[in-house]
């Protein structure tokens, strides 16, 4: 890893340097992303089971019993595995330096709204020029911690659901509803949201290999990121924390 | 030598004994009873094509199995001990099938004629019973009789088929899948105009609750309708009113009917009393009634609130107004996120494919 600041300007007009690639997932985050992907999408599918119509539910027959019965036990075993995974989440924020990072760029500041502002009016055609985003913008701000109240509040209504022979029915019809309301509107978000950033978005499209290699190249790093661009290219420090040299993973 | 001889004829003798059996095995056991029918009904009730359409122009199917009937409970009754007033063909002075009457069969112990009258009676006293012969409550005909349940649906083509073959008055005698349990409350219980009729309101709402979630999957341990209302140890033909102390579902009673861990079902063992005496089925048209969420109109109106008046609790109502402000919350929540994230995407691939250009 060098040392010395890169120099953008002198570097690029050459156009002798080596292509960089940056960081956007260290090796933690993309395990606890796979992770979280998994369980999520075992558990959408597990819980909306419940909501298949009685006449589709015909064709299984007798062993509608087993399939209700693992249905029961993957739900249960994703939510517990999710559960964990977010616990450790909050661990590596607030014990690991990367966490810490993380958490302090994911933080919700003023320019956030005014990003909002400059990038509905740059799609309506109103501005020529795309905002220029630090390290997350506003869309990975509205995703992170929508997903950080929808997990606990899923969480904590089906812990109540699994425990439900101790609390009293209101206090269970209350979860229920929640847990059915709160998966619909994640699940939605997530195709609406997240599945368009990563599979449709032209330039990422048909898949974004981002979640598994952690690595985007320079190109894609100016032009979405471009003040964290500037902030790495101007610090030693930051340059060997978000710089690699070879593609793949890191 | 002899020994061996000896052996090997014991050997031949056995087999030759026991190969016919293989032969004659599975008609012996499927050796139906048969159908003695001395009155000689089935001289015409044999033929599988025979029936009539009945004004409400459904098919009603005469067609007899006698092997079938000889094979269920009532296998050793004449057809007049039930069909009572069969002296003219065709059968115009057909009277409806009476379960008090007294059948030709005796009771062993007490030699006196067998007849259903004792269980008649404790139905008629029960929630689903007419009253008494001068004082029938409003509506009777709502009501159901003995054969509404204890049907023959077979001899339907169409319409009742409210269950599969079993607990038949004629076929073999086999309990209700859960599925048909539900099916067959449901018949009247889920229709809407009925149950107003009688200040009750649809059970509909069954179907919004975990109990009925597992039942559609086949559980076997999840309950349907007979499972809280008629426990072990209640009958059907004696259901009562919730607020009976006699009734499962009274809220004393509650705790032990959601606890019930004895036979087949492992329901809530370890449940509390907060647990047990809240509501099961969600709330439905008597709370809606109460808050003004449904325009009820008809003379019926008065009799609905004031029976929801007396059912719903003010602490019951709360809790609906709690969670019906939940449910608006949330829909108001997912349609401006979502609309609004839709839209923000929408804009974005507009924009993205507008230029061509390869980033935003």
């Amino acid at each position: 890893m060098e040392e010395k600041v890169i120099d953008i300007k002198s570097e690029t007009e050459k156009g002798e340097r080596e292509k960089l690639y940056f960081v956007r997932l260290n090796y933690s985050e993309r395990v606890q992303h796979l992770i979280l992907a998994v369980c999520f999408v075992t558990l959408i599918i597990t819980g909306f089971m419940l909501n298949i119509p009685e006449e589709a539910l015909m064709v299984l027959g007798s062993a509608g019993e087993t399939v209700f019965f693992w249905r029961t036990i993957l739900h249960r075993a994703a939510g517990t595995v999710m559960i964990l995974v977010s616990l450790y989440h909050v661990y590596y924020l607030i014990f690991k330096p990367a966490g810490r990072r993380w958490i302090s760029d994911m933080m919700m500041r003023g320019r956030d709204f005014k990003e909002l502002k400059d990038t509905l009016s740059y799609y309506m055609d109103f501005k020529d020029t795309y905002p220029e985003y630090d390290r997350f913008c506003y869309k990975h701000k509205f995703e992170y911690f929508a997903l950080y109240f929808g997990n606990m509040v899923m969480a904590v209504t089906g812990l109540l659901l699994w425990t439900e022979s101790s609390w009293s029915k209101f206090v269970l019809d209350i979860s229920v509803l929640i847990h059915g309301m709160e998966a619909i509107l994640a699940s939605l978000a997530i195709i609406v949201w997240h599945m368009y950033e990563v599979y449709l978005r032209p330039h990422k499209f048909p898949v974004d290999n981002l979640c598994f290699t952690g690595l985007i190249d320079e190109e894609e790093m100016k032009a979405e990121y471009p003040l964290h661009y500037k902030k790495i290219m101007a610090d030693p420090e930051l340059q060997k924390i978000y710089i690699r040299r070879k593609p793949g993973n890191e | 030598m002899p020994l061996k001889s000896d052996l090997f004829e014991l050997i031949f003798i056995l087999v030759l004994a026991v190969f016919p059996l293989f032969f004659s095995l599975d008609t012996v056991s499927a050796q139906p009873y048969e159908f003695r029918d001395s009155e000689n009904c089935m001289l015409c009730h044999r033929y599988p094509t025979i029936g009539r359409f009945d004004e409400a122009g459904e098919k009603k199917i005469f067609y007899i199995d006698g092997k079938d009937y000889a094979s269920s409970v009532h296998g050793k009754l004449n057809c007049t001990d039930c069909h009572r007033g069969l002296n003219r063909i065709p059968h115009f002075d057909l009277r409806k099938v009476d379960c008090s009457v007294k059948c030709h069969l005796h009771n062993l112990s007490t030699k006196k004629a067998f007849s259903h009258m004792e269980v008649v009676g404790k139905l008629e006293a029960s929630v689903h019973g007419k009253g008494p012969k001068f004082e029938l409550k409003p509506f009777p005909e709502d009501l159901p009789d003995c054969t509404y349940c204890h049907d023959n649906r077979d001899y339907y083509s169409t319409g009742r088929a409210i269950g599969r073959s079993d607990d038949q008055a004629h076929a073999a005698t086999l309990l209700r899948s859960q599925r048909d349990v539900i099916r067959l409350c449901a018949s009247c219980h889920e229709d809407e105009e009925k149950m107003t009729r009688h200040g009750l309101e649809s059970i509909k709402t069954f179907k919004d609750t975990f109990h009925w979630q597992a039942i559609k999957y086949g559980v076997k341990n999840a309950p349907d309708c007979i499972s809280c209302h008629v426990p072990t140890g209640f009958s059907s033909h004696t259901i009562r009113p919730e607020s009976d102390l006699l009734s499962p579902l009274n809220i004393k009673n509650r705790l032990q009917t959601c606890s019930f861990g004895v036979g087949a079902l492992t329901c809530h063992p370890d449940a509390t009393h907060a647990f047990a005496e809240g509501r099961v089925h969600e709330y439905g048209t008597k709370a809606q009634l109460l808050t003004g969420g449904v325009n009820m109109e008809g003379r019926f109106r008065s009799l609905m609130t004031e029976q929801a008046r007396a059912d719903i609790a003010k602490e019951d109502l709360f809790h609906y107004r709690v969670l019906s402000a939940i449910r608006l919350i949330y829909k108001i929540l997912i349609g401006c996120t979502i609309g609004f994230m839709f839209f923000h995407q929408l804009l974005d691939y507009r924009r993205a494919t507008k230029k061509g250009k390869t980033f935003h």
